[in-house]
Parts: C-alpha cells; sequence; structure tokens
C-alpha cells in the first residue's frame, strides 16, 4: 500500500489545486494584482494625511486626519470588496461547475473527503481570495492609521477592527456561498457568471421596479448589495445623533437585512446540499 | 479465503422503489463479477459499497469491516471506475489522476509518480500530458481505469468497464483487468450485463435480478466440473466409441458422428487423438463446453424464487393518493 498522508485537512489538496488553476491564468493573476491598488492609494492618503513636510508644502491642504474615520474605512472595505466581487465571479463558478459538467464529483466522493470537505475546498479558496483584498488590507491600513495617528487613536477606535472582520466575513460568506450554489446548479461557467452576476445586479433592478410599482421600500431586500450596506452602516457606526443610519442606508430595517442576507446563504446552503451528491437519485 | 465483501440482508431504497432486497452473501473470489440485466441493482449495489446510498436495513463489510462505520478507512482502499464519464475536462490525464490519488492520501511527489506509472500502465503513457477533455472514449475509459489504480487500492470497483467500447479497447481493458486480478495484490468487482467479460475475468459472479440475488456460484469450479465435458464431431469409425467407453470415458452418442464425452480426471485429450488415429476416425471439430456462465445466469433469470434463501418480495409500500409515501 502507498504512503497516506495526514488524514485531516485533505480538503487543502482542493485549495491547492483551485489556487493553481486559478492562478495559471494570466489575466486572472493580473486582475487579482490590480485588487491591490486601492491598498496601496489607501496607505498612501493614509501616510501623507500625517505627514507634516506634505501638509506644510501644500499649506493643509491636501486633508485632515479626521478624514480618516469610519466612514473612510467602510468606504476603503467597499471599494475592495467590489473589486473583489468582480474577482470571484471570474473565477469561483469555473472552479465548481468543472467538476460537475463531466460528473468527476463521484470521483472526489468515492474517496476518503465529504461533502463538507469538498465544499470547504472550494470556498476556502474563495475566503482566502476575499480575504486578502478585502478585510485583511483593511484591517493592515487601520494598522497603520493607529501607528501614525498615536494618542490613544488605535485603543479608542478599537471597535473598528470587530466592524472591519465582520464585515468582510459577511460579504465573503454571501458572495461565496452563492457563487457555489450557482455554479453547481448552472454548470456551465459562463452561464455561472451571469447568472452571478444577474443576482447582484438583476434583482436589484427587480427590487427597484417593485418599489415603483407597489410604492414601497421591500423591494430593497432583493438588493443584495444594499443589504451588505445596510448591515455595514450599522457595524461601523455610520448614524445621525439620534442612532439613525446616515446616507441611503436607511430604506430597510437593520433586522430585514441581516434576516434576508441570512436566508440567502441558508438557501445557498440547502442548495448545495441537495445538489451535492455522487449520485442523483431517480424518483419513480 | 477471507471473504472481500459481506452482505448481511442488504436492503436500499431510493425515492419510493426498493432497489436492493434483502441481499445476503459473502464474495471471496480476487475477481468478482457482478451480472443482471439493466435494472437490477448492480451499480447501486456498488454505490452503496461505497458509502453514496444509506441501507434501509441491513449491512455491507468489505475486508471485514462495516460500510457505515469505517466509511473513511474503507474509500482509501477502494479504487473506484464509474459507469458515465467522470473526468474535469481542461485538466491533462497525468494531472487530473495526480490530483485524484492526493485526494486518495498519498503525498504529492509520490502521486505525481503513481499517476505517470498508472497512465503507462493502462497503455495512455504517450498521452499523458494531453487534456481529458480531448480523449476518445476508449481513452477516456483507460484514464478512468487509471485513477481508480493510482493510489493503490485493495478493492476496484469497476461499473460497466467496457460500456461503449470498440471491440480491440474492449479487449485489451479486459486483458488490463486480468492482469490486475493475477498481481494477487487487488480485488476487482465487476459489474457488466455482458456475460462475456464477466466469464473472461471473473472466478465468483454474483446474479442480480430485481434488487434480489438471483445466483450465487464459484466459476472456477463450475469451470474445473466442465474442463473435461467435450463435443465431438467425427467421421463415422468403427469401434471409436467402443474404445472411448473402454478408456473409462463416459460417451453418447447423437447421430451423425457427434459425441459428447465426459473424460474422467486421468484421462487426457490426446489419448483420444490416439485413439482416433488408430481407429482411422477424422475428429472435425472438438469443443470444450463453455457456455456453463450463460446457463446460469438463463437459469438464474427464469427462476420466480432464488436458491440462496431470500425470502419473498415485500409487499408494495403504501402510497398516498398523490403517489407520496
Amino acid at each position: 500500500m502507498a504512503g497516506r498522508s495526514r488524514r485531516r485537512g485533505r480538503f487543502t489538496v482542493l485549495s491547492r489545486y483551485g489556487f493553481s488553476t486559478l492562478f495559471s491564468s494570466r489575466p486572472f493573476t493580473a486582475y487579482t494584482v490590480l485588487c491591490m491598488i486601492p491598498f496601496l492609494v489607501g496607505m498612501t492618503i493614509v501616510y501623507l494625511v500625517h505627514n507634516a513636510a506634505v501638509q506644510s508644502m501644500l499649506n493643509g491642504q491636501f486633508g485632515r486626519t479626521t478624514w480618516i474615520n469610519n466612514l473612510f474605512f467602510m468606504r476603503f472595505l467597499g471599494i475592495e470588496a467590489q473589486m473583489g466581487f468582480v474577482l470571484i465571479a471570474w473565477g469561483a463558478p469555473g472552479m465548481v461547475s468543472k467538476d460537475f459538467a463531466n460528473h468527476a464529483v463521484q470521483l472526489y466522493l468515492s474517496r476518503p473527503l465529504s461533502r463538507a470537505e469538498y465544499l470547504l475546498g472550494k470556498v476556502s479558496v474563495i475566503g482566502v481570495l476575499l480575504s486578502s483584498t478585502t478585510w485583511i488590507p483593511t484591517l493592515v491600513l487601520f494598522v497603520l492609521q493607529a501607528q501614525l495617528e498615536g494618542h490613544g487613536w488605535g485603543w479608542t477606535n478599537f471597535w473598528m477592527v470587530g466592524s472591519i472582520i465582520l464585515s468582510g466575513l459577511l460579504g465573503i460568506a454571501l458572495v461565496s456561498l452563492v457563487s457555489m450554489a450557482i455554479a453547481v446548479w448552472v454548470r456551465w461557467r459562463i452561464a455561472a457568471t451571469a447568472l452571478l452576476m444577474g443576482v447582484f445586479f438583476v434583482l436589484p433592478g427587480l427590487g427597484a421596479a417593485i418599489n415603483a410599482v407597489l410604492r414601497t421600500r421591500w423591494g430593497m431586500l432583493l438588493n443584495f448589495t444594499y443589504l451588505v450596506g445596510v448591515v455595514w452602516t450599522h457595524l461601523f457606526r455610520i448614524v445621525d445623533r439620534l442612532g439613525r443610519p446616515l446616507g441611503v442606508f436607511d430604506l430597510v430595517p437593520l433586522w430585514s437585512a441581516w434576516a434576508t442576507l441570512l436566508t440567502v446563504c441558508l438557501i445557498s446552503l440547502g442548495l448545495l446540499h441537495h445538489r451535492l451528491k455522487a449520485r442523483e437519485v431517480e424518483r419513480s | 479465503m477471507a471473504a472481500v465483501i459481506e452482505l448481511d440482508n442488504l436492503s436500499v431504497q431510493l425515492g419510493q422503489r426498493i432497489i436492493l432486497n434483502g441481499l445476503k452473501g459473502a464474495l471471496s473470489g480476487r475477481s468478482i463479477g457482478l451480472l443482471g440485466p439493466n435494472g437490477s441493482g448492480k451499480s447501486t449495489l456498488i454505490n452503496t459499497l461505497l458509502g453514496f446510498y444509506r441501507p434501509l436495513s441491513g449491512s455491507a463489510r468489505i475486508f471485514g469491516k462495516d460500510v457505515a462505520s469505517h466509511l473513511r478507512d474503507l474509500r482509501a482502499r477502494i479504487g473506484y471506475m464509474p459507469e458515465s464519464d467522470a473526468f474535469i475536462a481542461d485538466m491533462s490525464g497525468v494531472q487530473f489522476v495526480r490530483y485524484m490519488a492526493e485526494i486518495s492520501g498519498l503525498p504529492p511527489s509520490e502521486a505525481m509518480e503513481r499517476a505517470h506509472e498508472a497512465f503507462f500502465y493502462v497503455g495512455l503513457g504517450e498521452a499523458r500530458y494531453r487534456k481529458l477533455g480531448t480523449y476518445s472514449l476508449g481513452m477516456k475509459q483507460l484514464a478512468k481505469l487509471a485513477q481508480a489504480l493510482a493510489h493503490g487500492p485493495r478493492l476496484l470497483l469497476l461499473d460497466e468497464p467496457t460500456n461503449g467500447l470498440d471491440p480491440e479497447a474492449r479487449t485489451r481493458l479486459l486483458q488490463l483487468v486480468r492482469e490486475i486480478r493475477d498481481t494477487g495484490e487487488v480485488s476487482v468487482l465487476i459489474s457488466s450485463h455482458l456475460l462475456h467479460d464477466v466469464e473472461e475475468c471473473c472466478d465468483e459472479v454474483m446474479i442480480l435480478k430485481e434488487g434480489r440475488i438471483a445466483a450465487l456460484c464459484n466459476l472456477e469450479e463450475e469451470r474445473k466440473a466442465n474442463l473435461k465435458f467435450l463435443e465431438l464431431e467425427v467421421s463415422q469409425g468403427n469401434g471409436f466409441l467402443e474404445s472411448v467407453q473402454a478408456l473409462g470415458c463416459e460417451c453418447a452418442s447423437f447421430g451423425a458422428g457427434r459425441l459428447k464425452v465426459v473424460l474422467p480426471d486421468n484421462i487426457e485429450v490426446r489419448q483420444l487423438y490416439r485413439l482416433a488415429a488408430e481407429h482411422s476416425v477424422q475428429i472435425r471439430r472438438m469443443n470444450y463446453r463453455r457456455d456453463s456462465l450463460e446457463d446460469i445466469f438463463l437459469k438464474a433469470m427464469s427462476q420466480k424464487e432464488t436458491s440462496t434463501g431470500n425470502p419473498p418480495p415485500p409487499p408494495p409500500l403504501p402510497r398516498s393518493a398523490n403517489g407520496s409515501l
């Protein structure tokens, strides 16, 4: 009998092959590098705002250190998340649909690999990619700001660490589960990518139409990006003196945003559970 | 010989149908054939052995270990070649087999080495860097066999391995299966509805009919029993029949020179040639009787109840008005 590797963590084989496949595409690799540009811009802004020489050179017109606040970090995370979404829409469906297109899933599951491990192997690729382009750079930026600002700024705003991580993880969970569920059902990479775009960009249009016709705001529940914005606004405490969310993220209550996003995640998990099988049972 | 697969009153229900119904038996052959018409439950049995389907009742054991409780361990020791296409189209053959071997538990470097070996073993060495999507049907079958072999399994489950193959590819694949069997390191279970495939490769056979065991027999023993049974066609010759009988053979004549002869263990075929020469008899045709599996299969298919003691079929499951349970 051939030598055996460790029993646990076998899903990492899937992750390794997933990364290898994704980064074998040059355009994908180039775009991943592109996703780091907002991070570099953010770092530059934070540095320059705190740089006395630059400020004096520009007569203090570059910006004030008060710019770098919770709103700045939420916007930065939002920009990174949008770029990360394109990254996932590009790469994630292919990782799964290839396995389903020619029934290779039965070969995975005939080995010492459970369905949960299969899913974990694939989701971990999305998770690592999105983490490295969203909440991790934001956190690094926060640390840089805390370092440059000093005077206890870091401790005063330490709550933002939780907000950044939780916001990032919420986005990752939503995007990864929805993209996997779509890929498993559609099986054709291009169609899966199109459908993923449809879920995030066409459904909001439908929601807006519902709002216009029925004179309601509940159509916004079909706009998942907006719902994520509602949750983030609260997590980053972007509120007025009365505790109401600032800006446009006040059309639906917070609880409905959480409930909808959790429901979408649960439905995606249900779809995955239903479809991710070695054999399909024929019902008679 | 220790049993490879043991079935203990195994029943499997899919949807509303009972597909396997109280299977009971032990299979200990080096190469086991699973025969039966389409829909008899062959693939379902294989899928149950792989843990894809949960038994409704009863249990299955492989190498003495219960499938349900030792699934992970057993899957590492099983190689599975499914009936349908199963590959990742844009991976090269060797990359795909390496990937599968790594998931089975081999370290990356060893998986790569074994993937190359497996590809050369099945005769696809030259095509191993080509993408699987460009393979012909026969090559895909061989690639499936390679991925089933690469991690060094102790049991190979082959579901309809010759499906869709041309005669040459089929012969090649069956030859490979025989070679694998003859290494003595791997037990093979072949599911097929082709008698010839099973007869060529297997020493034990289980015949399924409507989810029940219709027959379970050792082909090797059947072959031994039939080995000395000859059918002859000879030119008319005085005294040949009597001389053959005098050798100690049981002999029956069917006219027009057609004889059936059962040779005792101590008599060899060349002695018949010698007698024929002595009596100036021309032997025009001589056949070993080799239709044993077909006989067994037809007999099993025509039986209403099995000889293995399976219970009679249970009454149909109650249905509600809309057809659901």
